[in-house]
């Protein structure tokens, strides 16, 4: 399996009647994308607002974070099994538009999370503060269902985010990266002096608002599976997860895993990544029995050397983060695994809700229960109406007086990413 | 036999027949401890005390399901109950008044994660 992924760096923004990728410069067209949005009969109305960097902007509450991208060759589409048909992706050449993101925002439910600030202090937790971001913020019909929002919403911001990769298709990439990912045996023969190394990521999935999807399958109903993680570059991972904007891997998270990239990086050199395993976070104890032990099988008959292990989100997925460490190290394999902390303000109290000797080498993304106060920013894209009820947010969150934010960094979308797409954590 | 351990009204109304409820209209951090209760009486967990990324300050409501395990103390649900409300007490009291809609709002995400493998 071969892989091209030629980035298109785009250097700004701009609504324009025509939509058009030029000299770096992306133009959209409002009308176009409103037709889009407006098919589903659930939205009433659409707004769309533009984000730069360095601006005195926030936007809040946000959804999801979404790069467009787009097949150039190779078998199948983009988001396959959500916006295009189901077939297998991650071979050929995948044309990406870098340097931005489409945001979506939205108040699906009354408590409400996630915060980009494109200037102040809050930008530097946050990874999206440096992308151009084109924002969305949706009316939905009156009286509509929770989870037919949620589900309107997330393909919504999934369709804009093809259709402006199409945009791209046929414009020269500024950067071409080329990935190899041999079946398991022809890499083990071309690397024989090589450790074999597998990458678990595990994948949220535990009910509305939840949920993470695999070429349209909710990972809930899933068994622990292999997949290439060149598939994962064109968009077969795709975030339904709303809830724990510091630690929740939007779908732009799963498209640039840098645990993946940086694999790659060491592939052939240091290590060779010839394994990726997905597997669920499921809130009943029988489903994660179940998930470990098949994560721990796969990996053994794999006969791999070390694992690394990335976590999902907080509490639940401890325990299924421990159970997949405890058990693949019990068939004698190396884990390093990946969390974050919910340490206390003061970071001092116990910071997962489940550990074990096994666990001897962790890499943290940070403590969410951090304090931090945000300035006040001239410009508000969605609205400050939740500050108080956002996670990391408590009565006073909003100071009317002087506009500034006091929450946890737990409210900041991406601060202590357990991917590692962030700059926080510890030594 | 398998019952729900719940705060949420909703889950009462609309899992009532399919499953025993135990009700109980209390705060969230209570049914953590009731829950603690019966593992030491000799039930044992069959969900995560901590489902859900919406945290114990930010969410009125809890389910959590359970069964019947008298042969002895299921060590297993005993530490993921004590590390759970462990863990639960690092998050500081919000001090907020919840108005209705979101209230209805909990108590819908909380139904769904617990229903979800019914």
């Amino acid at each position: 399996m071969n892989l091209e992924l030629g980035y298109i760096k785009i250097k700004d923004i701009k609504f324009a009647d025509k939509a058009e990728v030029k000299n770096g410069v992306l133009s959209v067209s409002k009308k176009d994308l409103e037709k889009i949005i407006l098919e589903d009969e659930n939205f009433t109305a659409v707004d769309f607002d533009i984000a730069k960097p360095g601006e005195s902007v926030r936007i809040t509450p946000v959804k999801d974070v979404i790069e467009p991208r787009c097949k150039v060759s190779g078998g199948g589409d983009i988001f396959p099994g959500v916006v295009s048909k189901v077939h297998t992706v991650g071979t050929g050449r995948t044309h990406v538009l870098s340097g931005m993101a489409v945001v979506t925002t939205g108040a699906i439910v009354g408590f409400q999370e996630g915060i980009i600030d494109m200037s102040g202090v809050g930008a530097d937790y946050t990874p999206f503060s440096k992308t151009l971001n084109l924002c969305i913020n949706f009316t939905p019909k009156k009286g509509l269902h929770t989870h037919t929002y949620e589900e309107s919403l997330r393909k919504a911001g999934l369709k804009v985010a093809y259709h402006l990769g199409k945009l791209g298709k046929d414009v020269k990439p500024d950067e071409i990266k080329s990935y190899e990912y041999l079946p398991m045996m022809q890499s083990a023969k071309k690397y024989p002096n090589l450790p074999r190394v597998g990458y678990v990521q595990m994948l949220q999935s535990q009910g509305l608002l939840h949920d993470t999807y695999v070429y349209g399958v909710d990972m809930k109903q899933s068994l622990t599976t292999m997949i290439s993680p060149l598939e994962i570059f064109d968009g077969a991972i795709l975030s339904g997860n709303c809830v724990s904007a510091c630690d929740k891997n939007t779908t732009y998270h799963h498209q640039n895993n840098p645990v993946i990239e940086d694999l790659f990086e060491q592939h052939g050199k240091t290590i060779n990544f010839c394994a990726m395993i997905i597997t669920n976070e499921n809130v009943f104890l029988a489903d994660k029995i179940r998930s470990s032990d098949w994560t721990a099988k796969i990996v053994s008959h794999l006969d791999l050397d070390g694992v690394i292990i990335s976590q999902e989100g907080f509490g639940n997925p401890d325990t299924d983060l421990i159970m997949n460490c405890k058990k693949v190290e019990g068939v004698g394999v190396k884990t390093v695994i990946i969390t974050d902390e919910y340490a206390g303000r003061e970071g001092t109290s116990q910071s997962l809700a489940d550990a074990d000797p096994a666990a001897d080498a962790v890499v943290t993304g940070g403590n969410a229960n951090q304090v931090i106060t945000l300035p006040k920013l001239d410009k508000v894209i969605g609205t400050l109406d939740y500050t108080d009820k956002i996670a990391g947010g408590f009565k006073g969150s909003l100071n009317k007086k002087d506009g500034t934010i006091t929450v946890e960094i737990q409210a900041i979308t991406g601060a202590t990413n357990e991917l590692g797409f962030n700059k926080l954590s510890a030594r | 036999m398998k019952f729900i351990l719940t705060n949420n009204p909703l889950v009462k109304t609309k899992l009532g027949n399919s499953i025993k409820i135990e009700f109980c209209d209390v705060s969230l951090h209570q049914i953590l401890l009731l829950t603690r209760d019966y593992i030491h009486k000799g039930y044992k967990l069959l969900s995560h005390p901590l489902s859900g990324s919406i945290k114990p300050n930010e969410t009125l409501y809890k389910s959590i399901m359970l069964d019947a395990n008298i042969e002895k103390l299921d060590m297993q649900s005993l530490s993921i109950i004590e590390n759970s409300i462990m863990l639960a007490k690092n998050f500081a009291d919000r001090d907020i008044k919840i108005m209705q809609q979101h209230k209805d709002d909990m108590m819908t995400v909380d139904l769904s994660i617990i229903s979800g493998r019914l």
